[in-house]
């Protein structure tokens, strides 16, 4: 070939390619268009914008780096490349008060969801059968008239529009939006789910310390600290702001290191970090607080009249706890009396000490009763409220959850019975918004049943799951990088801490803000509704919530209101003292009357089930919506070092005992159901305990985790908490057996490595 | 002027948490592999997360310890390259020519913390993943070797920005990915030769170990052990 005719050859298949290319991906013309960019980002050079992250309820705030980028996008039904600002790293903000510039592994994979390649790029409408994931793409014009339209309707109901708000818990100005949408339909539900939902634990402060929310722990301070079960420095509570204050509590003071005691039925993250590992039954560690309670009594070392009104919940307290000698709670928790004692004695030697419970040891039939319990040790030892003990972060009335119980809250196993009864009302339209209950709800609450028969149901979920799979309409949201956010968190800080933060990157995909959505379908309805969201976007609202904050003390001082929401934009919130509102503590009920000592029940019998179950927090998925993240896939679970897959824990002595070896399969079966996956063997987990985490065993979440693993929660029993309702996660009963050879284990580690443990001791 | 970068790891803050691992991969354009290539044993974590297990049910402790490159003053890595892509740079960091790497694997070989970590293949990313690739940081191709750098970009850029303002660099300015995240601080980053900076104070306290210091090594990676 002439060199010639080679480059007319080479030319011509160059322009073929391309052409191809665009075809293929089903753009429309014949080229890639280019927009034009409105970015002003100088190539190779980073700004940082603030953001919150959203991987968890904590509310830790986001320092995102942006950079200059080419990313194909979608523009008023126009695909091509935009050169735009792209978020490349996140970091923690330095200046949020809850984490401080810290971030954890599941914040730090939040990348990931922006740039998922499972997410929703468009409206879409279901043109096939529920769950068969057939869809057509319609405009964001025809999808909101669609909403609108099934709407209208409802709105006019009189007594009971059988309208249905599904949602995560939301801690901000969306579920002051959702309500006001919502007081337009008559009798229209919220419902707010999530798996790990502490619901047991924000009663019992309620009740103990008249603050309905979650504790911030003063670890920082603590000399001494024993954990019932929380895994506070992995998934739960606020994990960045209580793994900064453990620094602090280990090494941050000049000769002072805090010592602390786990105790619990399967090793945590936070487990392994403890000085003093311990189990106890499952369900019994109330009585351990209590038997800690009457050594501080009967040894004089704390009076019960120092515990208060916290002290008085508790039957017997007054008396001091004669039913609760440290033999009777040996017998019961499994904790040799020796060791109780010790612990008590440690405790009150070693101010401030506190105790933290949280987890699974609530997520039994007598949760409250346990939560009451360490409470009423935690007033004992002069904890509560106390630099070093456990604190309630102040915040600011009309911009979170309220501080009161919130009466008359479905959880999704009403709901899904409301559906199917059609008692006291039938549903008739189902909105989602960020909870996928398919997922995470067990098979008796038969949730998956009910969404069947809604005859309407609309998601706002950026990715097809479980839930959103059961969808007609479905309006995807921006990414939380592409979104306007704000957060009030609920505990980690001793500041009113009101996250605000601008979209850190212009949308990649052709979505919408969901409260946007909301706030264009209430205009589009008219009346009522346009009054009740009177403002022009989700923008004006956050601006008009945050305005008067100008007036108090705190973070951000500015001349004028412009000035002061440009500078609450950059600084990714407002922080202060007061904002003259502040929560106060609420009442007591006066009908509370105190709690006997309740033993809990277990779903099976111990006959046919001799284990009990324990689904745990993922380190990796939390609760299940980071597995669709593959670097949070790849990441090694830090106990076993697995990755990619479920694994089913087991005593090292039964799995012996059983002839199971480390990555055979097992069956696991409750009265419920019976899932397999591959066994670890492990030393820190009790021997008639059976762990597994949650997170794995989508059938619908994108490519990375849909028909991965197994889904612990798919074998629980409906069994709840018995004062509160919430679902009792933890009391499930199992067998266990062996099923064969290869479980398909991946482990990043291939076997015990010891070479650096003389290293690692003096 | 010279640096001597150098890390302390404080084994008693460490809580095993891996906001390491996450932020090295996203700082680093660290592929994954997938379940299958992972399960044999090609997945790479510059950084990783042991963890000891000591004792029987109940008395059982764990200790964890996070392990980057020990960027070796008298690394074993660097001999045996037969092209010299492991080199010993002039801040002291064991660094990698990705370039001049020929894939003999010597290295990884030869390296006492099995901290170097080879490209079976090329990298790749299910569109519109490679967004979030770090443009400061070259992707490394089939048949190379890698390993962690101590964020070298970071360096390089915290350098270049002390130089345009004309001052020297300030101690704790700026710190690799891993240092940056870690929720309890347990890592510190900074210069060894400066006899002021935080990391040259810790790594003088009498808690600090080097992982294998008897195999003479000299790592500038030190550990301080737990108190318990």
């Amino acid at each position: 070939m002439k060199r010639r005719t080679f480059l007319i050859f080479s030319a011509a298949s160059a322009a073929g390619a391309l052409v191809d290319v665009t075809h293929k991906k089903g753009l429309p013309g014949k080229e890639m268009i280019r927009f034009i960019p409105e970015t002003k980002l100088v190539p190779g050079v980073a700004v940082h914008r603030p953001g919150i992250c959203t991987q968890c309820p904590a509310g830790c705030g986001l320092d995102v780096r942006v950079m200059e980028g080419h990313a194909e996008v979608v523009r008023n039904g126009q695909a091509g490349l935009l050169r735009m600002g792209l978020a490349k790293k996140l970091e923690g903000n330095p200046e949020h008060p809850v984490n401080l510039g810290k971030l954890c592994a599941r914040g730090q994979a939040g990348l990931q969801v922006t740039y998922n390649p499972d997410r929703i790029g468009h409206p879409l409408k279901r043109v096939g059968p529920r769950g068969s994931g057939e869809y057509i793409e319609i405009s964001w014009e025809a999808a909101i008239g669609e909403l609108t339209d099934r709407l209208r309707p409802l709105a006019s109901q009189v007594d009971s529009s059988g309208l249905v708000f599904l949602t995560q818990p939301l801690r901000g100005q969306r579920q002051v939006l959702i309500e006001r949408f919502l007081s337009v339909f008559a009798g229209s539900a919220h419902v707010p789910f999530e798996f790990f939902d502490d619901a047991v634990l924000r009663e019992a402060n309620g009740l103990s310390f008249g603050h309905y929310q979650l504790p911030t722990y003063d670890l920082a301070n603590s000399r001494y600290v024993v954990s019932l079960g929380a895994d506070f420095l992995g998934t739960w509570n606020s994990p960045v702001a209580q793994s900064l204050a453990y620094g602090t509590m280990r090494q941050g003071r000049s000769g002072v290191r805090g010592r602390f005691v786990q105790v619990e039925t399967r090793m945590t993250q936070t487990g392994a970090n403890a000085d003093e590992w311990l189990s106890a039954n499952p369900g019994s560690e109330g009585n351990l607080a209590l038997g800690l309670a009457h050594v501080l009594i009967n040894e004089h070392l704390r009076s019960a009249e120092s515990a208060a009104s916290a002290g008085d919940l508790i039957e017997g307290w007054k008396d001091g706890l004669p039913q609760y000698s440290s033999e009777a709670v040996a017998w019961k928790t499994g904790v040799p009396p020796a060791t109780i004692r010790r612990l008590a004695r440690d405790l009150s030697a070693h101010q401030p000490a506190v105790v933290i419970v949280g987890g699974s040891p609530l997520a039994q039939t007598n949760g409250l009763f346990t939560a009451l319990a360490v409470n009423a040790l935690n007033a004992l030892l002069g904890s509560a409220n106390q630099p070093g003990g456990l604190q309630f972060s102040p915040y600011a009335a009309g911009f979170a959850a309220p501080a009161e119980p919130r009466k008359g809250v479905l959880s999704p196993n009403e709901l899904a019975q409301q559906i199917l009864t059609g008692r006291p009302s039938p549903v008739q339209a189902l909105l989602v918004y960020g909870a996928n209950p398919a997922f995470a709800t067990p098979p008796g609450w038969q949730v998956k049943e009910s969404l069947e028969k809604v005859p309407f149901i609309a998601s706002f979920s950026n990715f097809v799951d479980e839930t959103t799979e059961m969808a007609d309409l479905l309006l995807p949201d921006h990414s939380y990088l592409e979104s306007w956010l704000d957060h009030v968190p609920e505990s980690g800080t001793n500041e009113v801490v009101i996250g605000v933060a601008p979209p850190a990157m212009e949308p990649l995909h052709n979505t919408r803000a969901t409260p946007d959505v909301l706030i264009e379908t209430a205009h589009r309805l008219g009346g009522r509704a346009a009054q009740a969201l009177p403002w022009k976007n989700y923008e004006e609202m956050l601006r008009s919530t945050v305005l008067p904050l100008r007036h108090f003390p705190g973070s951000v001082a500015a001349g004028s209101d412009d000035d002061f929401w440009k500078k609450v934009q950059q600084q990714g919130g407002w922080w202060g003292t007061t904002t003259g509102q502040t929560s106060k503590s609420a009442s007591r009920p006066a009908s509370f009357s105190p709690v006997k000592e309740q033993q809990p029940e277990f779903d099976g019998s111990a006959k046919d089930f001799p284990f009990h179950f324990l689904p745990f927090a993922s380190q990796q998925f939390y609760d299940g919506r980071n597995a669709n993240l593959p670097w949070l896939q790849e990441m090694p679970d830090v106990l076993t070092t697995a990755m990619w897959g479920s694994w089913v824990e087991i005593n090292l002595q039964t799995a012996q005992e059983l002839q199971i070896e480390q990555g055979d399969l097992v069956e696991v079966a409750s009265a419920h159901g019976v899932l397999q996956a591959p066994a670890v063997p492990s030393p820190g987990i009790a021997p008639d305990v059976i762990a597994m985490p949650v997170g794995q065993g989508h059938a619908q979440y994108g490519r990375y985790a849909t028909g991965r693993g197994a889904n612990p929660i798919s074998i629980l029993g409906p069994q709840r908490e018995t004062n509160t309702g919430a679902l009792a996660w933890a009391s499930t009963r199992v067998r266990i057996r062996r099923v064969g050879k290869n479980g398909e284990l991946c482990l990043f580690s291939t076997g015990p490595i010891t070479w650096g443990e003389k290293q690692l001791k003096r | 002027m010279a640096h001597r970068w150098g890390m302390v790891i404080d084994l008693d803050r460490c809580t095993g948490c891996e906001a390491c691992v996450v932020a090295c991969h996203a700082e680093n354009n660290i592929a994954t592999v997938g379940e299958k290539q992972a399960a044999m044993g090609r997945a790479i974590h510059w950084i990783r997360v042991e963890r000891h297990w000591e004792g029987e049910f109940p008395n059982v402790r764990v200790r964890f310890q996070p392990i980057p490159c020990q960027q070796c003053d008298d690394a074993p890595c660097e001999p045996v390259c037969p092209t010299y892509a492991s080199y010993q740079n002039a801040q002291g960091l064991n660094a990698q020519i990705y370039n001049r790497c020929i894939g003999t694997r010597y290295c990884a070989n030869a390296c006492p913390y099995t901290g170097r970590y080879f490209n079976w293949f090329n990298p790749s990313w299910d569109k519109p993943l490679q967004l979030q690739l770090n443009p400061d940081v070259s992707i490394r191709e089939s048949g190379v070797m890698e390993k962690c750098t101590f964020c070298f970009q970071r360096i390089l850029a915290a350098e270049a920005n002390a130089q345009a303002e004309k001052r020297q660099l300030r101690d704790g300015e700026f710190s690799p990915a891993c240092v940056q995240s870690c929720p309890s601080e347990a890592m510190v980053f900074g210069d060894l030769d400066d006899p002021q900076s935080e990391v040259s104070r810790l790594s003088r306290s009498d808690r600090g170990v080097k992982l294998l210091g008897e195999v003479g090594t000299f790592p500038k990676v030190t550990y301080l052990t737990r108190e318990s």
